[in-house]
């Protein structure tokens, strides 16, 4: 379980993150919503440690990532998978998956690159195995992202606007990796502007507003009269549907 | 035959001298590499006090003439510190301490070229300091660095002439003493002129190709 109690985070004098409490349990697929600038990547940062917390406490299977010891396990058990795909430009799509399996979980390379040609089989891209990013399209590199993810078998998966940066065709071979995945029971924090995705994939709905949590609600009743007697909330998704 | 006239021992002198200077090149250079590698992991690691001196004493070294430096060793260390130093010994320090500060200077670039968001996915995935300094941040550092090196190292060549001023035979020095004998510095310095661009230009020519096997096995153009 990822469990965030009473988290604040500031960034010099302006408060990003104020009062958060959401708890993830595992199976769960809970979408992150909010406008820009509410404050989703941050918390994403705040949960793999990336970020220093001001406040409160936020535990992946009860390892604390404020704790230097304890974050390293805690980041054992979470996969990233960044907006900007973030991949090593000097490997190829196997050495950028099995990277971590080898140096951190100490899996024999052979092993380690003979299960990263697995995943990267499994998303299509056994062809583009031995590319460099370089070499790959925005919706080739995100698959390549979401493999490494994957890679070190997490408990949980932390994906921000993973699809942002794609085009609408990429955009599809990607959510319908993802909707398999939250299919397989992979556990999830989706935090992305595909509102109709988020619907059909999410077991739950956060709704961040200018670093507060104002909606946590079960994905059925954020889309029903409860989400829309949140003014706030009301007001995001008649926006976003306009777009 | 008379005194000022060129002999065919001469050329075995000239060769011999070019063979103290390359040693002294090599030599230096391979000192500097570890040295200036060394202050910039020391750097990248943020180690209180130390990082600020090697900083310091990199800019020192930059910042003031290599033949000062080499007077300093060779002059300065036996007044001062009753350490005597035979020139070559004080032009491998001197040389050796130059090559460094510029090659921590280069290192330090080429590791903060590497871009952040990788370091963060490393970071994220649980590899330590020290893994994401060898796996993720060497290999595209050394690409990044090995034209800047390249042109420094050239430059660093020429650098070892100072030392003769001091008496160690080098090339520069034996082009001087054939000077005085045959008085025909037109010919000599040509010829000596000449060694050191052959040799220079060895030097750039070893750091193009290693730097295309380099930036080939990574197959990325991201520069
Ligand atoms: N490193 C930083 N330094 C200073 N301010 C920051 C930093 N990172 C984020 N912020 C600020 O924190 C706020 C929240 O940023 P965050 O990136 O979490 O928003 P977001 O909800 O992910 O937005 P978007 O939907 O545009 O990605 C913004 O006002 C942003 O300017
Ligand atoms: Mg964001």
């Amino acid at each position: 379980m990822i469990s965030i109690a009473g988290l604040r985070k500031s960034f010099g004098a302006a408060i990003v993150l104020n009062g958060i409490d959401l708890e993830i349990r595992q199976g769960e697929v809970v979408s992150v919503l909010g406008s820009s600038g509410s404050g989703k990547s941050t918390l994403i940062r705040c949960i793999n440690g990336l970020e220093k917390i001001d406040a409160g406490k936020i535990t992946v299977d009860n390892f604390d990532v404020s704790k230097p010891r304890e974050l390293s396990e805690a980041r054992k058990r979470s996969g990233t998978v960044f907006q900007l795909f973030n991949l090593y430009p000097h490997m190829t799509a196997v050495q950028n998956v099995a990277l971590a399996p080898v140096e951190v979980l100490k899996v024999p390379r052979k092993q380690a690159e003979a299960e990263a040609r697995e995943l990267l089989r499994s998303v299509g891209l056994s062809e583009r195995a031995d590319a460099y990013p370089a070499q790959l399209s925005g919706g080739q590199r995100q698959r390549v992202g979401i493999c490494r993810a994957l890679a070190m078998k997490p408990s949980y998966l932390l994906l921000d606007e993973v699809t942002s940066a794609l085009d609408p065709e990429m955009t599809a071979e990607v959510l319908s990796i993802l909707a398999n995945l939250a299919k397989g029971g992979t556990t999830m924090v989706f935090v992305t502007h595909e509102i109709e995705f988020a619907r059909s994939i999410s077991t739950r709905i956060a709704f961040l507003d200018k670093g507060q949590m104002i909606a946590d609600l079960p994905t059925k009743e954020f889309f029903s009269d409860k989400g829309m007697a949140l003014p706030r909330v009301a007001q995001f998704l008649s926006k976003m549907r306009k777009d | 035959m008379r005194y000022d006239q060129f002999t065919p021992y001469d050329l075995v002198l000239l060769l011999q001298g070019l063979g103290v200077s390359l040693a002294l090149f090599v030599s230096t250079t391979l000192i500097g590499l570890v040295i200036g590698t060394l202050w910039a992991v020391i750097r990248f690691y943020r180690v209180p006090v130390l990082a600020q001196m090697v900083a310091f004493l990199a800019e020192l070294l930059k910042n003031s003439p290599v033949l000062v430096q080499l007077f300093l060793v060779f002059f300065g260390l036996p007044a001062f510190l009753k350490i005597n130093v035979t020139p070559t010994e004080a032009a491998v320090i001197t040389l050796s301490g130059n090559s460094a500060a510029f090659i921590y200077v280069i290192a330090v670039s080429a590791i903060e070229s590497v871009g952040r968001d990788q370091i963060e996915a490393a970071r994220v995935f649980g590899l330590t300091r020290w893994q994401i300094l060898r796996r993720v941040i060497a290999p595209q550092a050394a690409a990044f660095a090995i034209g800047p090196l390249t042109g420094l190292l050239v430059n660093q060549l020429q650098v070892t002439s100072l030392i003769s001023v001091i008496g160690v035979m080098d090339l520069t020095k034996v082009g001087n003493i054939l000077n005085l004998r045959t008085l025909k510095p037109f010919v000599v310095w040509t010829v000596v002129g000449a060694l050191y661009y052959l040799a220079a230009k060895l030097v750039a020519h070893a750091g193009a190709r290693f730097e295309k096997r380099l930036r080939a096995h990574t197959a990325w153009k991201g520069l």
